[in-house]
């Protein structure tokens, strides 16, 4: 037994000095961990490789505007994001890349294919569908598609929505709504300001099942 | 009026608890640090890898940073400080022959551990949690002994070691993580909190302080327990199965820092080498999450830690655990439901079994008493529901039940059959060789403990949570009413349990 453990404690170390890549590196302060490896083996925890993360406690990510993903990434870093779920995970995962790593993140997740993480409430669908397409007039507030895009894609700065989880589309609508923890979404507190709880719901709902016109 | 003395300590506690708050909310940072060391090197809060923000209970993101070695992140400081105070009271102390001993500080406030931890990653692959820990009431002292019974000896030692070397190997089709693991408590190694070693209300202060908290009921555990040394490796596929392999053996020689502090007496001594296994399967959706899962160990435990000349002076036993864990997981809700069950055979040393009984009669004045068992099995169920509202505010319900096989081996308290008292005089009663023990005895010699513990917490800041618990029994050593024979009912060990926990 003794032997055997020490055989296996040296094989241990053996391992860990000889097969450590940087290729699969969990370092977030190195500036030459690239970007694919950081997405890969932490990012992927919780948005998935792909991007299209389980828990709708995290964002999907895929098929996410560059810009946008590269000016989130900033926004946490500097803690001018600081909505609950930046600050307790990203403030973190961000403090220490580089412009450069940020950059790749942004085009690795950018580059992957979005899918639905399922049916929204069939109750809501359609007045979602609604307020996407047309907005909700007498309220103010101008059809989502105006910035996001006919189909949700996303445009340069503004996010892509299609196929965002619901609850997160919804605690987002939220915290642009009642809070200024989100700056660079100031354009959106005017947008959201008119909203009812039962809108959001619903055009979150249409969201993230939304179909590809 | 007991419980009107402990309900004004309680106040009194809580409104020192709460004065305490705004200055700790001024001095915390936005940027809190959660269990220090681990958050300082992610620069995550506490709820990215801690359920609700209760420790130890991991979420699918913590279990991650587990499985990869703690090697997320940057390099850090990696000491963290642990304090915990607490207030228990038990229901009754008047059934007792020496209430002042077999309730000692009952209802008194106490400092009653503090750890520190040495944690934090390593190498790109390797990362370390290790907690040392000083418990201040780990030894009581007996009449005559010269501490006296009602005093207390602290002592400091090796509590939870998890030295990892972990790697990764993930892209589109395949995720595989491996690692190896060298720690000195079975499933401590675990990343769910089912797992024998991480199932537990906590803080679990000295139960030689507060004997009939929940922390001192039963909970799944396998042979050797803890500070032994073990070297496991895992493997983690697809997200989807989890399996681990890995042998314990005593923690002495080179390896004994794994039971450092822990005297030789103390030192659980396993002959050969003692294989653990587990397979888990898991799977996620939306913000839910499952785990089923299966354990078992094999250890022959010497029958006295300080003389292992005799090559057949050991027990074996056989543990075999079954237990399951769901999460739900979206903020600002957290519900956690957890099972396990485990069943432990031991078959005695030629030694231990086959014994005659110290008493001479058993609950039921039968005559005779059988001599002790060859083997014994014992069945623990633990199960625990919680809910936790913005990581603040949190309850919970558990349930305890271990049943077993009855033998004289587990009696401490027995009649004597000529004047069909309990035995006060071993010298005196027919064939009775031992004193009944009071408060801690079983006169039935069955193992049967059974209750709920009920919880509520809040955790004003993310390193602080001030918690309160009732634990009830409906049973304990075999029993609902008189189980250690001196007039004792398992409702009267009925306790309740305050405490405020810190970190940093």
């Amino acid at each position: 037994m003794k032997r055997a453990c020490i055989i296996l404690a040296l094989a241990a170390v053996a391992i860990g000095a000889g097969c450590s890549s940087i290729d699969r590196s969990r370092s977030l302060a190195n500036p030459n961990t690239p970007a694919r490896t950081l997405a890969t083996q932490v990012c992927s925890n919780c948005h998935e490789i792909d991007g299209n993360s389980t828990s709708p406690n995290f964002p999907r990510l895929a098929g996410q505007p560059e810009e946008y993903l590269v000016a989130q990434l900033s926004e946490f870093r500097n803690h001018r994001r600081a909505d609950p779920a930046g600050y307790e995970y990203m403030w973190g995962i961000s403090r220490s890349l580089t412009d450069d790593q940020i950059k790749g993140l942004a085009a690795y997740f950018s580059a992957q294919t979005p899918s639905s993480p399922g049916p929204g409430n069939p109750n809501l669908v359609a007045d979602g569908k609604q307020i996407f397409d047309s907005g909700a007039p007498t309220q103010g507030v101008p059809p989502c598609s105006t910035c996001h895009g006919d189909r949700g894609q996303g445009n340069g700065q503004f996010p892509r929505i299609a196929n965002q989880h619901s609850d997160y589309v919804v605690k987002q609508l939220s915290v642009f709504q009642r809070t200024d923890q989100r700056p660079d979404g100031a354009a959106m507190k005017v947008v959201t300001h008119p909203l009812t709880d039962q809108q959001m719901q619903a055009v979150a709902a249409y969201l993230q099942d939304m179909p590809s016109k | 009026m007991l419980w009107g003395r402990l309900g004004r300590k309680l106040i009194a506690g809580t409104v020192a608890a709460a004065a305490l708050v705004p200055l700790l909310l001024i001095l915390a940072p936005r940027e809190a640090q959660a269990l220090p060391a681990f958050a300082r090197q992610t620069g995550h809060n506490c709820v990215a890898c801690h359920a609700g923000g209760q420790f130890p209970e991991l979420t699918p993101y913590g279990r991650m940073f587990k499985m990869t070695g703690y090697t997320i992140g940057q390099r850090a400081l990696p000491l963290s400080v642990m304090g915990v105070m607490t207030t228990s009271r038990v229901k009754d102390t008047t059934k007792s022959d020496n209430p002042p001993a077999d309730f000692a500080k009952n209802g008194a406030g106490l400092f009653s551990s503090g750890s520190l931890f040495i944690a934090g990653k390593v190498t790109e692959n390797i990362g370390l949690f290790s907690q040392i820990t000083y418990d201040n009431y780990a030894e009581q002292g007996v009449a005559g002994d010269g501490m006296g019974a009602t005093s207390f000896k602290g002592h400091t030692s090796a509590d939870n070691i998890d030295l990892r070397y972990a790697e990764r190997f993930i892209d589109a089709n395949r995720d595989l993580i491996f690692g190896v693991s060298a720690n000195n408590n079975p499933s401590v190694s675990d990343p769910w909190n089912t797992a024998a070693s991480w199932m537990q209300y906590v803080p679990v202060p000295s139960p030689s302080s507060s004997q009939f908290i929940d922390g001192a009921a039963p909970y799944p555990g396998y042979g050797p327990g803890g500070q032994v040394a073990g070297l496991s490796a895992y493997a983690y596929l697809n997200k989807l199965l989890y399996a681990e392999l890995g042998a314990y053996k005593t923690a002495n020689r080179g390896l004994s820092f794994m039971s450092a502090g822990t005297n030789n007496l103390g030192t659980v001594k396993l002959k050969g080498p003692s294989p653990y296994w587990r397979l888990a399967l898991t799977r996620e959706w939306g913000a839910h999450n499952i785990m089923l899962g299966a354990s078992g160990m094999v250890s022959d435990v010497y029958d006295n830690p300080e003389d292992t000349s005799d090559p057949t002076a050991f027990s074996r036993r056989k543990d075999q655990g079954f237990d399951a864990q769901y999460q739900y997981l979206l903020d600002p809700h957290t519900v956690t439901a957890q099972a396990a069950y485990m069943t432990s055979k031991v078959r005695y040393s030629d030694a231990m079994a086959n014994q005659p009984s110290a008493f001479a009669s058993d609950a039921l004045g039968n005559m005779g008493l059988p001599n002790s068992n060859v083997s014994d099995t014992t069945n623990i169920l633990r199960a625990k529901l919680t809910y936790v509202y913005r990581a603040k505010y949190g309850g919970s319900l558990g349930y305890f039940n271990r049943t077993g096989s009855t033998n004289t081996l587990n009696q401490t308290s027995g009649y004597d059959p000529t004047t069909g008292l309990i035995t006060s005089d071993p010298t005196g009663a027919l064939g009775a060789t031992a004193l009944s023990t009071r408060v801690g005895g079983n006169l039935t010699g069955n193992p049967a403990t059974s209750g709920f513990t009920y919880e509520a917490f809040w955790t004003p800041v993310q390193y602080v949570r001030v918690g309160l618990q009732y634990t009830s029994y409906s049973k304990f050593n075999g029993a609902a009413s008189n189980y250690d024979g001196l007039g004792r009912d398992a409702k009267d060990n009925n306790s309740l349990f305050f405490y405020i926990w810190g970190a940093y």
